[in-house]
């Protein structure tokens, strides 16, 4: 038996948005710490991790662990009916067939009730090991989305070059090329707009831009971004949640041959 | 592709639905009594076998098992051929014991020596009112059909001289055979080689004039010795080798059996169509394996036995299958088609057989049969070696075995040309496969329509990108 109550529904909705782009179908794994997502694109070159720990939700309790296979279009479509303001509660029982959702409005005594069937997803699991990153850079997250957007103007991939000068994306397209770079940067009366950069080694490397726009939809979720850089492994773009909960994001870097 | 799981009011899951249907489909109103355990079977006796006729266990002379014989003190032996339908076309017998009908063959009642519940045949006689009150009108499931045909006991006797001629000849090199008095032989028969018995045989020679009916063919295939008042036999393999050739040139002076006459004789002597490309040559390099199995071994007959004796050796308490018509039956119907497919092309081959090949082909087939049905293998490949040893046959076979050459050389030669021209060929499809291949892009059309629904216009769109150079994420990460 799981049973989950959001504060607002719009923390989940916003969640929801930002990976329905990116995969179709996912487990939501239940257990007593919280909820937990891990899927990858169809490609298999991006990979989406979620923690929505227990402490977010009040109350929050699973019995038992539970898969719920869903639908992420179906959720969406569920989910905007929703307010953003609505209380959200999750039932599922231990053996579900489908996840009841109720929105209750704190406002009008509303409440809606939904049930969404759930699907048996094979899907497997991936270890991911907690790695030291050569560059890891901390940055407001609509800084991060303007960047990419812009870039992908020029051109389908982007060089990220960490430096001890700085931090420089770099595209190289057909029109022309372009580059935007980040230098640290602290302002004490408003520190979402600080850019850290902490670095060990200088990195390079290569990623698709349409992937990492597609990252970016997480981009309501938080206000900072932290943008994590080891050579030969895969990107790391991290949007933090309510507490210490996050969303995470994979992504492949882009090895040989560079259009 | 993922499923939806709930059950409730589902209408696209399967589970429920069938669920639903085999729920109401176990509850029949009628219930049907239970199997017998001795299904009743249909045999043809002939009409002159006399009421004291018995169905006995004997030793088969190719297989050294016990099959059952149908034994007529007064008229000799008969075997059982059984004729079935094919495994993909199954069929029943409904058996209506009613006493009106039993007057369509004047066969007498004829109770079994072993066990009795295996005395219903085709025909049954009023003061068997015990037997309809069991059977009444019955179906079964096996429709099969025991033909009693005649055999010569000459077979019969033949494991037993040619075991003990086997033995000596093994143990001491061209040893002299002995000569061994009847008794001896039938001795050995009945003790039947290595495990085996022939259970019935004591009993039968006692009945009537088998005994002598028995010696009488035993003669003709040993040479004998007057020990006073005794004959004493041993096994002379050319004496035996003239009668199996008599035997053979009997069988095959009218046409042999259609089935037989197509497969051994007219595929084996058709020489391909070299002048016309189209169809013909399909059934060339078919026809050129089949020439080489009954060339060399006649292989294929003796597969057909070996099923035969499967069956008859799985169920024992059926009666005797000899030969499974059947089979070659079946096989042979698909070839005959094939034939005739190939006849509509067919202009004109390159060779023809003469009437006398023919009747050479045929003589040979009967003799491969005779020797591949009726004779123990080991027995069979000796007389086989000395069938290639005398000359005057080889003179005899000389115009066959000179025709056979030529058409393997012109099959060889449309083989080679089919394969050359073959790319120009297409494959006509006919409606099943055209209405199975539309149902699977209906199945595929109806999943991708699903598979869209699910998948919003970012997952689309990402689909698109170019991913070359770019690892999969299982290669940086282990699976758990």
């Amino acid at each position: 038996m799981l049973e989950a109550r959001l504060d607002k529904a719009n923390d989940l909705k916003k969640v929801v948005d930002a990976i329905k782009d990116l995969v179709q179908d996912c487990n939501f794994d239940c257990n007593d710490s919280g909820l937990a997502l891990q899927a990858m694109d169809n490609s298999h070159v991006a990979l989406v991790s979620m923690m929505y720990k227990a402490e977010a939700f009040s109350p929050y309790r699973c019995d038992r662990n539970i898969a719920l296979g869903v639908n992420l279009v179906s959720l969406t479509k569920v989910l905007r009916a929703a307010q953003n303001d609505d209380v959200l509660t999750l039932k599922a029982e231990d053996a579900p067939d489908s996840l009841n959702l109720v929105f209750e409005s704190s406002a009008s005594d509303r409440v809606s009730e939904y049930d969404l069937k759930l699907m048996d997803i094979d899907q497997e699991h991936l270890g991911i090991p907690e790695t030291e990153y050569a560059a890891t850079i901390t940055m407001p997250s609509g800084e991060f989305r303007r960047i990419c957007t812009d870039l992908m103007a020029m051109s389908e991939s982007v060089t990220i070059e960490a430096s001890k000068d700085g931090v420089k994306f770099a595209a190289n397209g057909d029109i022309g090329n372009g580059s935007v770079t980040l230098r640290s940067h602290q302002e004490v009366d408003k520190e979402e707009n600080n850019i850290d950069i902490e670095l060990t080694e200088p990195v390079s490397l290569t990623f698709s831009l349409k992937y990492l726009v597609n990252f970016c939809k997480a981009q309501p979720l938080s206000t900072r971004v932290k943008i994590c850089l080891s050579n030969e492994v895969p990107l790391l773009v991290e949007y933090g949640l309510a507490g210490t909960s996050y969303l995470r994001f994979y992504l492949a870097p882009k090895i040989g041959d560079e259009e | 592709m993922a499923r939806t799981r709930s059950k409730g009011g589902a209408t696209t899951t399967t589970k429920s639905a069938s669920k639903s249907q085999s729920s109401a489909g176990t509850e029949s109103r009628y219930t049907l009594p239970d199997e017998s355990p001795n299904p009743p079977k249909i045999f043809i006796l002939p009409r002159k076998a006399t009421p004291e006729a018995r169905v006995v266990s004997l030793l088969n002379p190719r297989y050294g098992k016990p099959t059952r014989y149908l034994v007529c003190p007064s008229t000799g032996v008969y075997e059982f051929t059984r004729i079935a339908a094919p495994k993909s076309t199954p069929r029943s017998w409904l058996i209506e014991h009613s006493t009106s009908s039993s007057t369509t063959t004047s066969n007498s009642e004829l109770p079994s020596a072993s066990q009795s519940e295996e005395k219903d045949k085709e025909t049954t006689t009023t003061e068997k009112g015990q037997d309809e009150d069991e059977f009444g009108a019955y179906i079964t499931k096996g429709a099969e059909l025991f033909v009693a045909t005649p055999v010569d006991p000459v077979f019969l006797v033949l494991p037993a001289l040619s075991s003990s001629s086997a033995e000596e000849g093994g143990a001491s090199n061209k040893k002299k055979k002995l000569f061994l008095s009847s008794d001896d032989h039938f001795d050995n028969l009945a003790r039947g080689g290595q495990d085996a018995l022939s259970p019935h045989l004591g009993e039968v020679l006692r009945w009537g004039n088998i005994r002598a009916l028995f010696e009488s063919r035993m003669a003709v295939v040993c040479d004998t010795v007057d020990a006073g008042d005794e004959s004493m036999y041993r096994l002379s393999e050319e004496k035996l080798l003239a009668v199996l050739l008599d035997k053979a040139r009997s069988m095959s002076t009218t046409s042999l059996p259609p089935s037989m006459e197509e497969k051994f004789v007219a595929k084996a002597l058709e020489a391909p169509v070299l002048s016309v490309k189209r169809e013909t040559p399909a059934a060339a390099p078919q026809a050129s394996t089949e020439t080489l199995a009954s060339q060399s071994a006649v292989s294929t007959p003796k597969v057909e036995n070996s099923e035969s004796q499967s069956s008859v050796s799985s169920a024992d308490t059926t009666s005797t299958t000899v030969s499974d018509a059947s089979t070659a039956a079946t096989s042979v119907a698909a070839a005959e088609e094939e034939a005739a497919n190939s006849e509509a092309f067919e202009l004109k081959p390159a060779i023809v057989a003469s009437p006398e090949v023919i009747s050479l082909q045929r003589l040979r087939t009967a003799l491969s049969f005779i020797l591949s049905s009726y004779v123990a293998p080991a027995q069979a490949a000796r007389l086989r070696e000395q069938l290639g040893a005398r000359a005057e046959l080889q003179a005899e076979f000389g115009p066959l075995d000179d025709y056979l050459g030529r058409v393997a050389a012109l099959r060889q030669e449309a083989v080679a040309a089919r394969s050359m021209a073959d790319y120009s060929r297409k494959r006509v499809l006919d409606d099943e496969e055209l209405a199975e291949r539309a149902e699977k892009k209906r199945r595929k059309d109806e999943d991708d329509k699903r598979k869209k629904a699910g998948l919003s216009r970012g997952v689309k769109t990402l689909g698109k990108v170019n991913t070359s150079g770019m690892k999969k994420m299982s290669d940086f990460f282990k699976k758990k």
